[in-house]
């Protein structure tokens, strides 16, 4: 038996492997039929403030549909919303950190700019670790609570495939909700 | 249906930074969290799952062609919401440590032996009462790999999916009368006394035969100021 160094593969996470099934970082169909309006993908990185990058890391998102919809019955037009359209999904990332999603460009809507929402798990995270990604600076409410700044770690770079990495500490760290 | 929200209560929520759990310094966040004003966006969540993830069943003991090897347990667990009232339809997930203390993972290499007839993964959906049932075995302590003979007490870890995208939570459940829960590093992060008992489950007796395991009760409370606070 050797010794486990204080590092990476310490303390988990150990998430089942079933526990990030096979296509759910899929939101562009649903039950073989596909969404409405533009596919888009989305990957980056996760790394922790001395840039190694997070394994196993798992990663969810939710998000309007191509209108500005949410499939939930709190959203008041949610009869309206695409039914091909789930608006939520979980990735995990690689040795590299990465995770990759396939989704629909959400729909502006009541004030927010188009915008989708993160959230991160992982060992030793002692908060539910929340964040909002943008596709553009844009008139919204929580873009401008953050500042012009740091806001711009909230905008995904480059133009469908989109990237938007995730600094959970240090320089440049994103932007993380108490929520 | 709008729903409202209060703010999350710090008395609630373990420390960030914890002494002897050297990846905390490295991955909590150093700016403070930024309060927001909650929009639809972070007040709808996924509601369903359309097949997105599958359900796993609740019985951890029973997934192989033999039954787990570990003392047998029962566990009914309720959520709540923050006015304490069941949360139905909710998607809980757990994954525990057999029970010699061994995840089933690839980056568990641990000595601990693992066995072939459990996984450890549950999936299922809350009832019309909040409440889901399920039968394992109880997880076994682990050492952790630091350098001082930190040993995290019998434990199981839960996510579970409220009504909203802010609802949800990441947390674990304890098993009370445990000699390791007074020294564990996470469980003791939190700093309220009462915030921590919510973290350990209740032992109410035995199940009827045939199944003999021992029932244990316990409430995940999602918000509020009797919220069940975050463990990772």
């Amino acid at each position: 038996m050797s010794l486990v160094p204080t590092g990476e593969a310490t303390l988990g996470p150990f998430f089942p492997p079933r526990y990030v099934d096979a296509g759910a970082n899929d939101l562009t169909t649903l039950a073989g039929r596909a969404a409405k309006g533009e596919a888009i993908e989305i990957s980056g990185r996760v790394v922790q403030e001395d840039g190694a990058p997070l394994d196993n890391l798992v990663i969810e998102i939710w998000q309007a549909d191509a209108r500005g919809l949410y499939r939930h019955p709190a959203d008041p037009r949610h009869a309206e919303a695409d039914p091909n359209f789930l608006g939520w999904g979980r990735a995990a990332t690689d040795k590299d950190g990465r995770y990759r999603f396939r989704t629909i460009r959400p729909g502006a809507r009541e004030g927010r700019a188009p915008h989708i929402n993160v959230m991160v798990m992982y060992s030793g995270l002692m908060r539910i670790l929340k964040t909002t990604l943008f596709f553009a600076v844009s008139p919204d409410p929580v873009l401008s609570l953050v500042g012009k700044e740091r806001g711009n770690l909230l905008i995904a770079k480059g133009k469908n495939p989109y990237e938007f990495n995730i600094r959970l500490r240090g320089e440049n760290e994103t932007p993380f909700f108490d929520d | 249906m709008a729903i409202v929200l209060e703010p999350r209560d710090e008395r609630t929520q373990p420390a960030r930074i914890i002494a002897g759990y050297p990846q905390t310094p490295l991955r909590n966040p150093a700016q403070p969290l930024i309060r927001r004003a909650p929009t639809l966006s972070e007040l709808t969540g996924p509601a369903e799952f359309g097949g997105r993830i599958g359900l796993l069943g609740g019985d951890l003991a029973g997934q192989g062609a033999r039954q787990a090897i570990g003392q047998l347990i029962q566990l009914k667990v309720r959520v709540l919401d923050e006015d304490g009232a069941p949360v139905a339809g909710a998607m809980v997930e757990l994954w525990q440590a057999n029970g010699a203390g061994r995840y089933a993972h690839p980056n568990d290499d641990d000595h601990a032996p693992l066995d072939p007839n459990f996984d450890g993964a549950a999936r299922v959906l809350t009832d019309a009462a909040g409440l889901v049932e399920l039968r394992t075995v109880k997880p076994g302590a682990y050492p952790v790999p630091t350098k001082d003979g930190w040993w995290r007490p019998p434990h199981i870890h839960f996510s579970v999916f409220g009504r909203v995208w802010l609802s949800r939570l990441v947390t674990q459940m304890y098993f009370p009368g445990e000699p390791l829960n007074a020294f564990d590093r996470i469980l003791n992060a939190v700093p309220d006394a009462g915030a921590r008992e919510r973290l350990v489950a209740r032992l109410t007796g035995p199940t009827p035969d045939p199944y003999n395991a021992l029932v244990y009760e316990h409430e995940i409370v999602l918000r509020g100021r009797n919220a069940t606070p975050v463990q990772p």
